[in-house]
Order: structure tokens, then sequence, then C-alpha cells
């Protein structure tokens, strides 16, 4: 468990790490080291699966996509406001300490609601219980490719 | 539920709350979009959490690869629209935006 606090503990490190260093590309690579932060917490909650996803897609694909864009805009030049960073260790302070106080009053007193424990391996929920899940998947899927292919596509000569 | 779930519910407020903050507060859209990221993984971590908890981790699995496929849509199409915004506008700060006439 003290294992477990420990990598939560990081994940939030580099989350709050990922949004206030000023540099974009380690902002991307402080979100990958989350993702791989969180990949391991689902490996050690017995969610081999969504670890694995999480590991490869998130921590490599996404952020391979943010790399390539950081590039091509190089980062932009947009000065974030000072203040807001500055401001940010006393609100995440102050909110810590209310979360703390919610949860500690909350514990026991929200119910498990009864349900049928599961039985089965993974591809027998996925693809059995979860099968629509997976059409919209595919649907999701071909609106990203095509969204790209047309925000990419190369306008007529008559436009520009 | 027990007190392992309300640890894990700790750390998903704190995520969303880092992210929320993010939203609120940055003005490049890359930024931005980290923020959304972090909020994503707040909600992962919540359906493994409370999965876990109900002792239905093979279904909220499945919710959560659901949630990753989307995810990596929702990232290309995103990114893809804030290069072209960059190529219009030559900024990537959020404020220019307000200024476009359309």
């Amino acid at each position: 468990m003290v294992l477990q606090i420990l990598l939560l503990v990081g994940l939030a490190l580099f989350s709050v790490m990922a949004i206030l260093v000023k540099d974009l590309l380690k902002a991307a690579i402080s979100l990958a080291a989350a993702s791989l932060l969180l990949g391991i917490i689902f490996f050690r909650m017995n969610a081999p699966y969504a670890g694995v996803f999480e590991i490869s897609v998130v921590a490599g694909l996404i952020t391979v996509l943010f790399m390539l864009t950081i590039a091509l805009t190089k980062g932009g030049d947009s000065a974030e406001s000072k203040v807001a960073s500055f401001a940010f260790p006393a609100f995440f302070v102050v909110f810590i300490v209310i979360d703390a106080l919610i949860m500690k009053k909350l514990i026991q007193k929200v119910p498990a609601l009864p349900g049928p424990e599961e039985a089965g391996t993974f591809g027998q929920v996925l693809w059995n219980t979860r099968t629509l899940d997976l059409v919209g998947q595919i649907a999701v899927i071909f609106a990203g490719v095509f969204a790209v292919l047309a925000l990419f596509r190369k306008g007529d000569k008559k436009d520009e | 539920m027990n007190s392992t779930w309300f640890l894990y519910m700790f750390f998903t407020a704190v995520l969303l709350f880092t992210g929320i903050y993010c939203l609120l507060t940055m003005r490049n859209l890359i930024k931005l979009f980290i923020g959304i990221e972090v909020i994503g993984k707040a909600i992962s971590l919540t359906l493994v959490a409370t999965g876990l908890a109900k002792r239905n981790v093979l279904a909220a699995q499945s919710l959560v690869v659901t949630y990753i496929v989307v995810e990596v849509s929702l990232v290309a199409v995103a990114l893809a629209l804030i290069i072209n915004i960059y190529r219009k506008t030559k900024s990537l700060d959020i404020r220019q935006l307000a200024k476009l006439k359309g």
C-alpha cells in the first residue's frame, strides 16, 4: 500500500509539473511520466489491460503527437500569467486540506451498492457485454481520421 | 465503499483540481490541452478504482480501454486544430482567438 501511495503522489506531482513547467517539451515529458506511473498503478490494481493501453497509447503515442505539435508550432509565443503560477501552490495546499477533510468525513459513509460479481476473462467481458462500445470505438476512430484529413487537406488555389 | 477507494478519490480530486486550474488560468493552447489530459487521467483512475472497489475490474478495464481510444482520436483532432490555428494566427495564445471574426 505504501508503494501505491508513493506512485499516486508521483502521479499528482508529475501532473502538477506538467502544467507549471514553462517549457512545453518538458511539460509533455512530465505528462508522459504521469501516464507511466498511472499505468503502473493500474497494473497493481489488477487491471493489466488498462495499464498496457495507458503506457503504450497515452504515454507513448499521445506524447509523440504532443511533441510533434510543439515542434511544428515552436511552442507559440504566448506568455503565461505569472500570477497564476505563483498562486498555484497556495490554492493547491488549501484544496488538499479541504479534500482530505471531506474524504475523512465521508469514509464509511458512502454505501457500496450490491451488484453481481463478474466472472470470465477480459476478452469475454469486452466482446460479450461491451460489444456496442467496440462499434462506437470504430466510429470514433474513423471520425478522428476523417477530421484530421479534412483539417490538413490542401486548399483550392482560388481560396488562397 | 472501503477506505482504499477514498484514497483513490482523494488523488482523483487532486488531479481534477490541477487540470481545472490549468484550464482556468493558462493561455497557451497546448498547455490547456495538457490540462484536459490531466483531467482524463483522473477519470481513468476513478473508473478503475471504482471497478476494484465493486469487484468489477474487468468491466472497468473495458471502459478505460474505450476511453483511451476516444482520447487518442480527441488528441489527434485537437492537435490538428491547434496547428491550423497557429498557421492562421502565428500564435498559440487563447486570447488571440477572441479577436477572430467570422
